[in-house]
């Protein structure tokens, strides 16, 4: 038998500084990380870098020095040909977060995923093959584009994985949505900004939703708010109450209102002052009658949580998806994601299907559209049926 | 149905600042604390309170305030609310911060037997006894927390003890099969002698114990610091590969991985030995043979991990981190009230206080190898034999 050559990586990058995405991910790729009871080196090799913006504090100059087998090279193209004719890499990694671009009046930053994806399948088409291709976090701003992408790998016929580091890490408690439970309704309370971190809450509670009896079968509507219709919502009972108070009490990080360590939780009069900026929330409605709504409470908590009501037990399932503590701590929560990506691309496995991440950039669109035209935003378009295997793919022993 | 009966509890403790373990352990009682996806309010009121010292920075009058105890002036009285019996329905004994002196083995000497002795004297008097929660070791002295738990057994109360470490939460959720063949045993702990070693000793205590046999207690022990601690290892005193399994569950930030960003494989880089300040390594031979390392590893890492190899022809390496949660919820003290809550409600210590009896007498013994040349110290007197717990403790635990 042949001995396998080990892979060959392209890593394209808006930027690569300390603790930007693709430092993270492709340092982790080149030099390993702690994964089980073991210092682990990825079976492949990162062997051309494509970097759009170099900043001041760029690392990739040194990484190139470092790593005899990078070379950054100044086209997609290029990274993906190593400078030759035709594609000449067994896989893609693209990670087109961080760095200075334009933000639009909707307030997305408009970072070039679809446009590196697009020249990634230009060389893909002229070379008359394709290889996996990981997209870091969701797919474009563009509702439209991020279809299209889907829709290309379709074409083309590559395994493709794209999404948030957030269904993949470790949750506390360690546990999963029952596959097939029937679930009549879904909270997540997450931190950050709309755009920028709705997608990591988002992508969380779509990984426990998923599950649920019947399994993804689409959104009709998601109806967005900010500020004080958001306490006025609450009031109204426009969620499950207990499903909020699940989530506040799996924070690690859930703020009394006496900081001097009072260990109190928040009543209702106080929430508005613990909630630093304006609060949002993304009302979703499901196709199936799900009901799901996102919150950014940044201030009252800095994690990001999850409750689901089931139909056969008494109790919320709750859990934290457990992202280290802050910036005390690496950001170990790459590490799952290196271990799918290297999966992707040895195995040519995703380990969840591409439409969820499909699902929640549009509801991520959907959000920050409902929020700009402040009224209900029908979505038709996210008629999007899927199904997930029973195993789970996050991080647990 | 009928509301159940509130109980009382009581509250002994030297020190109460808003970051004492006092106020930590305390306010789960006043306040609640989130269990199990719910705000839990126990069906306890905090009644009588013994603060020892009170400087500027103490809240627990305050607290009386707000939330309606009473503060005594003796400990007793604390226990009798005033009356001329024992009132309360159980005992917080919070023995921990405030201003004590140190012995020559760097031991603070915080009244924790002073204090557990002046409350059995209570239910010696008043001829009735409740389950009494005592906070981390139970004394500097291993004669002294053998005379506790003696009393304990004598009078027939749950008494339960130790640290937060092995009941908080555990990345991943790891639990050692009760049974289990394990050879050898790493623990990779942080912070000063004797506060920190304490935790990081019942951290390590609370996964060998699981053993085959269970737990027949220590033969010797003996305590290396400096560049000892390094060629230990290359000798193979202690395993790197363990070093490695419980590092590989370390999510610290310290050297290339702080200043550039890249994760360091510091079992096997050499990087480990410029970070760490001052090493220090607890070895612990157990009675039944095994052999177990605890490597205090300041300057390289900021958490608590384990490893351990098991039997079996794979000799396979299991490994964890025990989550300690920061400010502001420091969510693992609450994992430790629930379990003093649980005694408190069934009567029962959920897991045996030999475990916290035995970690008490480790960390002395070792304490003395210290300060007595790194000797090997022969430890007869703990032969501590007890069988640990079925069921798993730690925070977010399955429970089916």
């Amino acid at each position: 038998m042949m001995a396998a050559r080990r892979p060959r990586v392209a890593a394209l990058v808006t930027e690569y500084r300390k603790y930007s995405h693709g430092q993270n991910i492709v340092d982790r790729l080149m030099g390993g990380y702690g994964w089980g009871s073991r210092w682990h080196q990825p079976e492949l090799d990162v062997v051309s870098l494509y970097v759009d913006q170099f900043p001041e504090s760029d690392l990739s100059r040194e990484r190139e020095t470092r790593h005899d087998d990078l070379r950054i090279y100044p086209t997609i193209a290029e990274a993906l040909t190593l400078g030759g004719n035709e594609l000449d890499v067994d896989g893609v990694v693209l990670i087109a977060e961080h760095g200075v671009y334009p933000k639009n009046e909707q307030g997305q930053t408009l970072y070039p995923r679809y446009e590196f994806f697009q020249q990634t399948v230009d060389v893909f088409r002229a070379s008359g093959r394709s290889v996996p291709v990981f997209c870091d976090k969701h797919l474009s701003w563009n509702w439209e584009w991020a279809q299209e992408m889907v829709a290309i790998s379709r074409e083309l016929d590559f395994p493709f994985m794209a999404g948030s580091s957030v269904p993949i890490s470790r949750r506390v408690p360690s546990v999963d949505l029952p596959w097939g439970a029937e679930t009549e309704e879904i909270v997540g309370v997450g931190v950050g900004g709309i755009d920028s971190y709705d997608i990591h809450t988002l992508e969380g509670m779509q990984s426990l939703a998923e599950r649920r009896e019947g399994g993804e079968t689409g959104v009709v509507a998601v109806h967005a708010m900010r500020g004080d219709a958001v306490w006025q919502a609450l009031d109204d009972g426009a969620w499950d109450a207990a499903l909020f108070e699940a989530c506040l009490c799996r924070s690690f990080s859930l703020k009394p209102l006496d900081e001097s360590h009072r260990h109190t939780y928040p009543t209702r009069e106080e929430l508005p002052q613990l909630v630093g900026s304006p609060p949002v929330a993304y009302r979703i409605e499901y196709a199936d009658g799900l009901k799901g709504t996102m919150f950014l409470m940044e201030g009252l908590v800095r994690d990001i949580t999850v409750a689901a009501r089931l139909a056969d037990r008494e109790d919320p399932l709750s859990l934290l998806f457990y992202l280290g503590a802050g910036h005390q701590m690496q950001p170990n929560f790459f590490n799952p994601m290196c271990h799918h990506i290297e999966n992707l691309i040895v195995h040519g496995k995703p380990p969840f299907p591409i439409e969820r991440t499909l699902l929640t950039t549009g509801l991520s669109i959907a959000g920050v559209t409902s929020l700009w035209q402040g009224e209900k935003f029908e979505t038709p378009h996210l008629d999007i049926n899927y199904q997930v295997d029973e195993s789970s793919t996050f991080r647990r022993a | 149905m009928a509301t159940p009966q509130r109980q009382k509890l009581a509250i002994i403790t030297t020190f109460w600042d808003w970051r004492s373990h006092a106020n930590h352990m305390g306010e789960r009682f006043l306040c609640g604390y989130p269990r199990d996806g719910r705000w839990h309010r126990p069906a306890f009121d905090v009644a009588g309170v013994f603060v020892d010292q009170s400087p500027g920075q103490d809240v627990s009058r305050q607290r009386a305030e707000e939330c309606g105890f009473t503060i005594y002036s003796t400990i007793a009285e604390a226990l009798r609310l005033g009356t001329d019996a024992l009132a309360v329905d159980g005992v917080l004994l919070i023995g921990e911060h405030g201003d004590y002196p140190a012995n020559d083995k760097g031991q603070k000497l915080y009244p924790r037997y002073e204090f557990f002795s002046q409350i059995v004297d209570v239910f010696r008097q008043d001829g009735r006894s409740v389950p009494v929660f005592n906070d981390k070791h139970l004394s500097y002295s291993f004669d002294k927390a053998e005379q506790m738990v003696a009393a304990a057994r004598e009078l027939d109360f749950p008494l339960l003890a130790g640290s937060s470490l092995p009941v908080t939460f555990r990345l991943p959720p790891l639990e050692l099969s009760l049974g289990c063949h394990i050879e050898e045993a790493l623990m990779i702990g942080v912070g000063g002698s004797d506060a920190m070693d304490f935790h990081a000793l019942e951290a390590m205590q609370c996964m060998v114990e699981r053993r085959q046999g269970g737990e027949t207690g220590v033969a010797a022990v003996q305590l290396i610091e400096g560049d000892a601690v390094w060629q230990a290892g290359q000798q193979g005193r202690w395993s790197r590969r363990l070093l490695e399994g419980a590092l590989a569950r370390s999510d610290s930030r310290s050297g290339i991985a702080l200043s550039d960003g890249r994760p360091q494989n510091l079992a096997h880089s050499g990087e480990l030995e410029e970070l760490v300040e001052k090493p220090a390594a607890y070895f612990i031979d157990y009675e039944d043979g095994l052999q177990a390392t605890l490597l205090m590893l300041n300057g390289a890492v900021q958490d608590s991990t384990f490893a351990a190899r098991l039997g079996g022809a794979e000799g396979e390496v299991v490994s964890l981190q025990f989550l300690l949660p920061g400010a502001p919820n420091v969510t693992y003290s609450a994992c430790l009230m629930q379990k003093a809550e649980e005694m408190f409600v069934t009567g029962r210590a959920p897991y045996p206080v030999e475990r916290t009896l035995l970690t008490s007498g480790m960390l002395e013994r070792c304490l003395e190898s210290k300060v007595d040349g790194h000797r090997r110290v022969a430890t007869p007197e703990l032969r501590v034999s007890y069988q640990a717990p079925a069921a798993s403790h730690f925070g977010g635990a399955p429970t089916d």
